[in-house]
């Protein structure tokens, strides 16, 4: 007869992510490279955002970009454009990124000269909440046409993210959209949340965006 | 769905541990999932044999347990369960509270033989 034994391991599943999410952060500040992780839904506006966003800096920072995507090349070929640095991540069928895949494209890279790297992680407002990627900031985007009702239907991407860009305000007066009460509803799950209004099309708080994400960029690099 | 890829991750995980604490063969595999994780336990148990398949944990079993997604509410302090109450106080019928248990996702233990 076989003796069986139970052996207690209680383990957090996410634990070993969260460190090698921990270690990437400790790395990338030792290199002075400012990790910022995007997220949102498909068709929020990601990718312009990015543009927009390079446009902004591209003068006084040295910018790269990780676009994470399933399949395709479609957004690190648009983004490469702007003479910023891209790297494609393939994520083969998953939904989200985790420390590890991040760590690969971060290497992929190379942070060397580089100031700020933007992972436009997979469209998705669900799994990359629940992933460390390693970032130093986390920000999302939810844009006019998805609704105001999102902070209910996916709170705990609302309440992990340090910004969040409200997309496509030029679209406003064509949707059903209260800003407010988004606004409302985010700061009720999370009470540091900042809340930009963007248009990526027209440029508008793009400014605001810029100037926020310069700020970070410059504290992570002094202590 | 993505709960393979987390699963072949519990998988890696279970597998060094089995083999720093020379471990060499697993009868069941004891997990731990909150009812408010983003990890359905009817998915985990569909991918777990794709996940297991050639590892040393192969023949072994899967068990899961559910935690209760608890709150606690912030005006009575009652202690209750989120989801059959939809999140509001039963007591006193206010929907604020502090999130108690219910997110988990541990490997809680082995059946070693």
């Amino acid at each position: 007869m076989n003796t069986y034994k139970i052996i207690e391991i209680k383990q957090s599943v996410f634990e070993n992510n969260d460190k090698q999410a921990e270690l990437l952060r400790e790395e990338l500040k030792k290199d002075k490279t400012f990790l910022l992780n995007l997220m949102s839904s498909p068709g929020s506006g990601k990718t312009t955002t990015v543009l927009r966003t390079i446009e902004a800096l591209k003068d006084e920072l040295n910018i790269g970009v990780l676009e994470a995507d399933i399949d395709s090349d479609v957004d690190a070929s648009v983004v490469s454009k702007t003479g910023a640095k891209v790297i494609q991540l393939h994520t083969g069928g998953m939904c989200h990124l985790d420390a590890e895949m991040t760590r690969q494209g971060i290497e992929g890279l190379g942070t060397e000269g580089l100031d700020l790297v933007i992972l436009e992680n997979v469209g998705n407002l669900v799994c990359p909440a629940e992933f460390d990627t390693g970032a130093c900031k986390n920000a999302m985007i939810l844009s006019v046409p998805e609704g105001d009702d999102k902070p209910l239907k996916y709170p705990l991407m609302f309440s992990i993210v340090d910004v969040l860009l409200i997309n496509k305000i030029d679209a406003m007066g064509i949707f059903d959209f209260d800003i407010e009460a988004v606004k409302e509803r985010a700061k009720k799950l999370n009470p540091n949340i900042k809340v930009i209004p963007i248009s990526a099309k027209t440029g508008e708080g793009i400014k605001e965006w810029a100037d926020w994400l310069r700020q970070e960029v410059k504290k992570w690099n002094e202590n | 769905m993505h709960e393979l890829g987390v699963v072949i991750e519990v998988v890696k995980t279970v597998e060094n541990f089995a083999i720093k604490n020379n471990i060499k063969k697993i009868d069941t595999l004891v997990l731990q999932i909150g009812e408010l994780s983003a990890m359905i336990p009817r998915y985990v148990e569909a991918c777990y044999p794709a996940a297991v398949d050639g590892t040393m944990l192969q023949d072994t079993k899967l068990k899961i347990e559910i935690l209760p997604g608890n709150a606690l509410c912030r005006k009575c302090n009652k202690v209750f369960n989120i989801i059959e109450n939809k999140g509001i106080c039963p007591n006193c019928n206010v929907k604020d509270y502090e999130l108690l248990c219910g997110r988990e996702f541990r490997i809680k233990e082995i059946i070693a033989c």
